[in-house]
């Protein structure tokens, strides 16, 4: 009897061990999954995927040296780096017309990663770099572009970095500093 | 009539020094026409019915007349203080035929130096100097004039004091030195570029005083000093140390150790980086142009130009292969270069875009804090020879942060040039993180010099003209830049 008692007793504490878990994974959890990859996050429900917000994204200007913002519809996503993933995806589609998108053609998004220092880190493609027609002007278009989409639209994000096929790069085409992440900068925005 | 024979005037160039002889006609100094026919390449052509003596140079023409002053140089009417005169088979003009009539139809710059007698063809380094004696009781103060502005190098070798300065030739006139006071027996120049000056028996020692500034020259002052008088120099104490509490001479045996005073250029060497290279093309234009090869094309005629005009030594990063960043920015520091030049074409979606656009390194936060730390940090180091010297502790990949003032003000004066000189209508100033700057110890820009995405600069980028023309603006610019940091030497680096 006393045997019995004592394993009725283990099984009580293990499930208050286990219900205290779930409630700390309950409170903590979201927080947690937010700084790491999103591929480990669990995919948004259907019915979110099909609400709209209106977002800021930036295309080429007239005279071809800076970037003009427009209002446009964007999937909603839900979190920082869900709606990042959406802003990016409607970003890295063509241009409507009479707009010119400074991002090459062919250019996907791979992942996008989110610190609690305000950085994002977008991964992309290799087309961004291997499409790029180069010169210094189409590489300032091409990187605050993706900066300006992120940290007009999000105001979590202070900076992004851009890293080509998983990997860190040192420039686009040869003259913006990409090693670190980079602030938005509005002189590039003529509107 | 007196004719008599004359000094030659001594013809400087790049190729040499060559002679043109001189005759002297009734007091005016004259040169045979057929002797400048074979210096400067003019075809000489005597049209007796009209009169004239033509000296053709390419498409231009100076029309003489025989005993007559008035002269035309490419339909502009000139006088000189003698007329055209036949002497046997010769023609003769006057020395101010060179400067007056020649020069302004010459390609090439002309400018002669009767007070010398030298002829400088092209932009030689030829400064003019002269100095003026100031004496004390104890010292002779030597006061070189310098114009324009050029580095000098004050050293001893053995009884004689030399001025070397940094120039191809000088146009120097020295008034004869005042031999009273024992201290400096003769100066003159000596070859190539050597002021010499001959001490004397008093002479002790010698101090440099720092230069300064006189409109466009620079005041150079050597202040030599004379030896106490012999009652005060002590006997040597046979066989052994001078008594205790003796006073030591005055002037030590053997010969004076060298001291050398030296004024340093600010400019001195230049670093161009060719955009790309190797496998990367940068930019490719609608024509084929690609990017690397056109700013390679103007590197090198910069480079010619500069060390030219300006003698100053000028490094490539690279001669047409591939490079990285890291290595862009350590050649110029590892040659202690005093400027960081970067050329490039642009490029832009939009095939209409056109202009030139100068770049200096813009900060985010990280590179503002990088920038306020190089300030904080500073290490106190012990330097040969004895004593300390203070340097700021940079990190490596943001050495610029320390020399934007100096980048800015250099990018004002490239911008100003190129408009100027190259003609362009359209130049930007831009503040960017630019990879290749951020190394950079130095005074650092990166120039785009127009869009090789517009077919049209295409076409300018891709031509000899053009790119001449913006070799001579950024020597311009170099020049520019020169002076400004020897009148405000506190611009770089920022305190």
């Amino acid at each position: 009897m006393k045997s019995v008692n004592r394993t009725a007793g283990l099984y009580i504490g293990l499930a208050a061990v286990l219900a205290i878990g779930l409630i700390l994974l309950a409170v903590l959890g979201p927080r947690w999954l937010a700084t790491v990859p999103e591929e480990a996050a669990a995919p948004p429900a259907p019915e979110a995927e099909a609400r709209k917000i209106r977002a800021r994204l930036f295309y080429v200007d007239e005279q071809g040296t800076g970037l003009t913002g427009v209002e446009r519809e964007v999937l909603y996503g839900e979190g920082t780096v869900e709606q990042a993933k959406r802003i990016i995806e409607a970003q890295l589609a063509a241009a409507p017309e009479p707009l010119a998108s400074a991002i090459p053609e062919g250019t996907k998004m791979r992942t996008v990663f989110f610190t609690k220092a305000g950085e994002m880190y977008v991964d992309l493609s290799t087309e961004l770099r291997q499409n790029h027609p180069g010169g210094t002007t189409s590489e300032i278009l091409t990187v605050y572009t993706i900066v300006s989409a992120l940290t007009s639209n999000l105001p979590a994000v202070t900076s992004v970095q851009i890293l080509i096929d998983g990997k860190e790069v040192d420039t686009l085409a040869g003259h913006l500093d990409l090693r670190r992440p980079i602030e938005q900068d509005l002189k590039w925005v003529t509107n | 009539m007196l004719v008599a024979q004359s000094g030659p005037i001594a013809v400087l160039s790049r190729e040499g020094r060559r002679t043109l002889p001189t005759l002297e006609v009734q007091n005016h100094q004259m040169v045979g026409l057929d002797d400048l026919a074979n210096l400067f390449q003019l075809q000489i052509r005597e049209d007796t019915a009209a009169r004239a003596v033509t000296a053709s140079y390419k498409n231009q023409t100076i029309v003489l007349t025989p005993d007559q002053s008035l002269v035309s140089a490419s339909g502009r009417l000139v006088s000189l203080p003698a007329p055209l005169t036949r002497r046997g088979n010769r023609w003769l003009v006057p020395v101010e035929f060179l400067n007056r009539a020649l020069a302004p139809v010459y390609d090439v710059k002309l400018d002669f130096r009767p007070r010398s007698r030298l002829l400088v063809v092209g932009d030689l380094r030829v400064p003019r100097i002269t100095a003026q004696y100031d004496d004390t009781p104890s010292s002779l103060r030597v006061t070189f004039e310098i114009t324009p502005r050029t580095a000098v190098t004050v050293t001893q070798e053995q009884n004689r004091l030399l001025l070397r300065v940094d120039a191809d030739a000088l146009d120097a006139a020295l008034p004869s030195a005042p031999s009273q006071q024992g201290l400096l027996t003769a100066i003159r120049a000596t070859e190539p570029t050597t002021i010499q000056m001959d001490l004397g028996q008093r002479f002790s020692s010698f101090r440099t005083s720092p230069v300064t500034s006189s409109g466009a020259a620079a005041l150079v002052t050597v202040e030599l000093l004379a030896a106490p008088i012999e009652s005060s120099v002590s006997p040597a104490v046979p066989g052994g140390a001078p008594a205790p509490g003796a006073p030591g001479p005055a002037v030590a045996a053997g010969p004076l150790p060298t001291f050398s005073g030296s004024i340093r250029p600010t400019i001195g060497t230049i670093v161009l980086d060719p955009g790309h290279g190797g496998d990367d093309n940068g930019v490719k234009g609608p024509g084929g142009a690609v990017e690397k090869d056109v700013a390679l094309a103007i590197a090198r005629r910069v480079k010619g130009v500069i060390e030219g005009r300006l003698g100053m030594r000028v490094l490539l990063t690279h001669e047409g292969n591939r490079i990285s960043a890291d290595s862009r920015a350590s050649i110029a520091n590892n040659n202690k270069a005093d400027l960081f030049i970067s050329l490039h074409a642009n490029g832009s979606p939009r095939p209409s875009t056109r202009g030139a656009t100068i770049f200096t390194l813009g900060l985010d936060r990280f590179g503002e804090d990088a920038r306020r730390q190089s300030q904080a940090d500073r290490a106190v180091l012990p330097v040969f020879g004895g004593g300390t010297r203070e340097i700021a502790l940079v990190e490596w990949e943001l050495a610029q942060a320390a020399h934007l003032d100096g980048s800015n003000a250099f990018a004002g004066i490239v911008d100003e040039r190129l408009r100027a000189t190259a003609g362009l209508p359209a130049v930007t100033l831009q503040r960017a993180p630019m990879r290749n700057l951020a190394g950079a110890n130095m005074p650092a820009v990166l120039i785009e010099l127009g869009y090789l995405s517009n077919a049209e600069e295409e076409k300018l980028l891709t031509s000899a003209d053009f790119q001449n023309r913006v070799a001579l603006a950024l020597a311009e610019a170099v020049a520019a830049f020169r002076d400004h940091l020897e009148l405000s030497p506190q611009v770089i680096p920022t305190p």
